[in-house]
């Protein structure tokens, strides 16, 4: 292979890919504005929603006997509570907006003064947000004064409130912020990785494939000097840095919203709650290199089948599900890297990246899924040089799976 | 007069189909073949095979007196390949363009700028130099399409239909392209076409391929003759039926 030519047709596809608009808006514009608008329009408007939920006036409807109990002087200190005392029953609640009945027994002042137990019921329709956050402040409330009546109970009693209580339970998380921001990572972010290389690389492999089929100009290639493995080295190339690149602006921009986050919450400048060490930084390069080399060979390998753009589109849904659940499986709670799931492909790379951001690289492990990757690297490229190398890809028949491994 | 283009052979079979049986001939240099046959008759099969696009089951194809299997490098060295239907690539401008396959084709950098200056003034292209393919009308894009097939100078020029799809003017372009490259410049070309009229015109012999067999193959007056019909039209109908 003369590297001479691979560079060239590598330059020429690079060079098409930044006079192409819509792919640099898909692979560096996107990916870079993406998590900070994202981060901070979601951010914002959570702000302000539970900012609204928390002072939107709510209704409630309290039975007329229950004007003389505490429960009425406690939920009037409430100021985003709107109360009225009238007789209502359930079906009234249901049919009434934004609002809550409680129901207090009307023998309360006789039951707790008998130190027996007097009923409240709350209808609430917990499928609006403000009603189920305002009745959890309500039953807190509720939760307090029921804890009054029973140190009271047990004051007169002459007995300690430790009575109650006999098991005093605490946790201690030893987790420290890093490793609990790290858990929370490693769930999302090696789908992220996948799915923006994956991204990246699909859409410039349909065009230099399937759209110089479509176009015909893959037969005037073909009729060169150039070799089909040197067509397919720079092609490749140009793919896999395209994907490469759009990994990286990933991650930038993924960090970018980051700081735009804690500079939000008032936390210092500069510190991420998590950190990834120099050796994990080189880990999570070579399993993104890798990744990249499996997706880019394989997103040829697979557009190369169809006979125009369109019919290239179709194939990317099927193939980002391919990408898709193994990053989602990686995500599910006691998903860990073993020497099992180090050989399952791309699954192996997400839960080796999870492992890199949550802090907990076994090195062992780690060359075993790099070493997978690479074997499913080079398969996926020796596939794309058997699509390359087909006849169909000049006849414009459709290429038969079969035919590619066939000797 | 050197021969430069030669099929052996040349057979090819896509499954149980076989699209092309026992091709055999030459061009020489400064020869223009017309290559004619009904749709589906193995024309462009036969093409491909001799521009090494497609591997023969049987025989051999030769360009320059390198062999396409054996020696395909420097057989492609030699070799300018057109058919109508290539589009160019749209986000590359034409000198690019021209440049891109000058370097595919290895031509050293002081002898591709001074071939790409010649083309570009030979075939007009200046006036449109610095809008990228995309932009470009047909019969420009077609402009650049002929410079391209000619940037490294190949002996040989193979054109599969390369005035489908023109308007007159752009064919007449074409049509005076293949004369002159083959005139003066003693290029061997070989092109497939469906007009005879273009054939009349230009072509030294005739290749004539029906059900991927060669059925006939020489001059047009060769052909009436064998034929007993007074025009090339009745000729080639007489042949096929």
């Amino acid at each position: 292979m003369r590297t001479n030519i691979i560079l060239t047709i590598f330059r020429k596809e690079i060079l098409e890919v930044l006079r192409d608009k819509r792919m640099l808006y898909l692979i560096i514009l996107l990916p870079f504005f993406l998590y900070p608008v994202l981060f901070t329009v979601i951010g914002k408007v959570g702000a302000d929603q539970q900012g609204k939920l928390a002072t939107q006036k709510v209704d409630v409807l309290l039975n007329p006997e229950a004007e003389k109990t505490p429960v009425y002087e406690l939920l009037k200190q409430d100021t985003t509570l709107s109360i009225s005392l009238m007789a209502f029953d359930r079906a009234t609640i249901d049919t009434l907006k934004n609002t809550i009945g409680i129901q207090v027994s009307p023998d309360y002042a006789e039951k707790i003064a008998a130190k027996g137990s007097a009923p409240i019921t709350i209808f609430v329709d917990e499928s609006q947000d403000v009603l189920a956050r305002r009745q959890g402040i309500i039953m807190a409330q509720l939760q307090a004064l029921n804890q009054q009546i029973i140190n009271a109970r047990l004051q007169e009693a002459q007995l300690d409130a430790s009575i109650m209580q006999p098991l005093l339970i605490q946790s201690e998380n030893l987790a420290s912020e890093e490793q609990i921001m790290g858990k929370v990572m490693a769930g999302f972010l090696p789908m992220l990785i996948l799915l923006f290389i994956f991204v990246g690389c699909v859409y410039i492999a349909i065009d230099i494939t399937a759209g110089e089929k479509e176009r015909r100009t893959l037969q005037t290639l073909y009729s060169t000097t150039a070799s089909k493995s040197e067509i397919i080295a720079g092609k490749f190339l140009a793919v896999a840095s395209v994907g490469v690149l759009s990994a990286a602006m990933n991650i930038l921009s993924l960090l970018v919203a980051m700081q735009i986050q804690i500079r939000m919450m008032g936390a210092e400048v500069n510190t991420l709650s998590f950190s990834i060490d120099t050796a994990g930084w080189l880990w999570l390069c070579l399993l993104t290199l890798l990744s990249t080399v499996f997706l880019g060979a394989l997103s040829l390998a697979v557009v190369l089948l169809a006979n125009s753009y369109k019919e290239a589109q179709s194939y990317v849904s099927p193939m980002m599900m391919l990408v898709l659940v193994p990053a989602m499986i990686s995500g599910m709670p006691g998903m860990e890297l073993n020497s099992s799931t180090a050989m399952v492909p791309l699954l192996n790379i997400a839960l080796a990246m999870g492992s890199i951001v949550k802090g907990s690289v076994e090195p062992m492990l780690m060359l075993v899924v790099a070493g997978m990757a690479l074997v499913y690297a080079v398969f996926a490229l020796w596939l794309a040089s058997r699509s390359f190398g087909n006849e169909s890809v000049i006849t414009g028949e459709k290429i038969d799976w079969k035919q590619l491994f066939r000797s | 007069m050197t021969t430069l283009i030669e099929a052996k052979q040349l057979t090819k079979d896509f499954g149980e189909l076989r699209a092309a049986e026992n091709i055999s001939f030459q061009v020489g240099a400064g020869e223009i073949v017309g290559l004619l046959g009904p749709n589906g008759a193995g024309k462009t099969t036969t093409l491909r095979m001799l521009a090494g696009l497609l591997t023969p089951t049987a025989g051999e194809a030769f360009i320059a007196g390198h062999s396409m299997s054996s020696d395909q490098r420097a057989a492609r060295r030699e070799l300018g390949f057109l058919t109508g239907d290539m589009d160019l690539y749209r986000r590359l401008k034409p000198v690019e363009l021209l440049t891109y396959f000058g370097k595919l084709y290895e031509t050293p950098k002081a002898e591709l700028d001074r071939r790409i200056q010649s083309l570009v003034h030979d075939f007009g292209i200046d006036s449109f130099a610095d809008r990228h393919c995309e932009k470009l009308s047909t019969g420009q894009k077609q402009r650049v399409s002929i410079a391209r097939t000619l940037v490294h100078d190949p002996a040989v020029v193979i054109l599969d239909e390369p005035t489908t799809g023109l308007d007159i003017m752009a064919s007449e372009f074409i049509l005076r392209f293949i004369q002159r490259i083959a005139r003066e410049d003693k290029k061997a070309v070989v092109f497939s076409t469906h007009n005879l009229a273009e054939v009349e015109r230009l072509c030294d012999r005739i290749v004539v391929i029906h059900q991927g067999k060669l059925v006939f193959s020489g001059p047009a007056a060769e052909l009436l003759a064998q034929t007993g019909k007074a025009t090339l039209h009745d000729a080639f109908f007489k042949l096929v039926q």
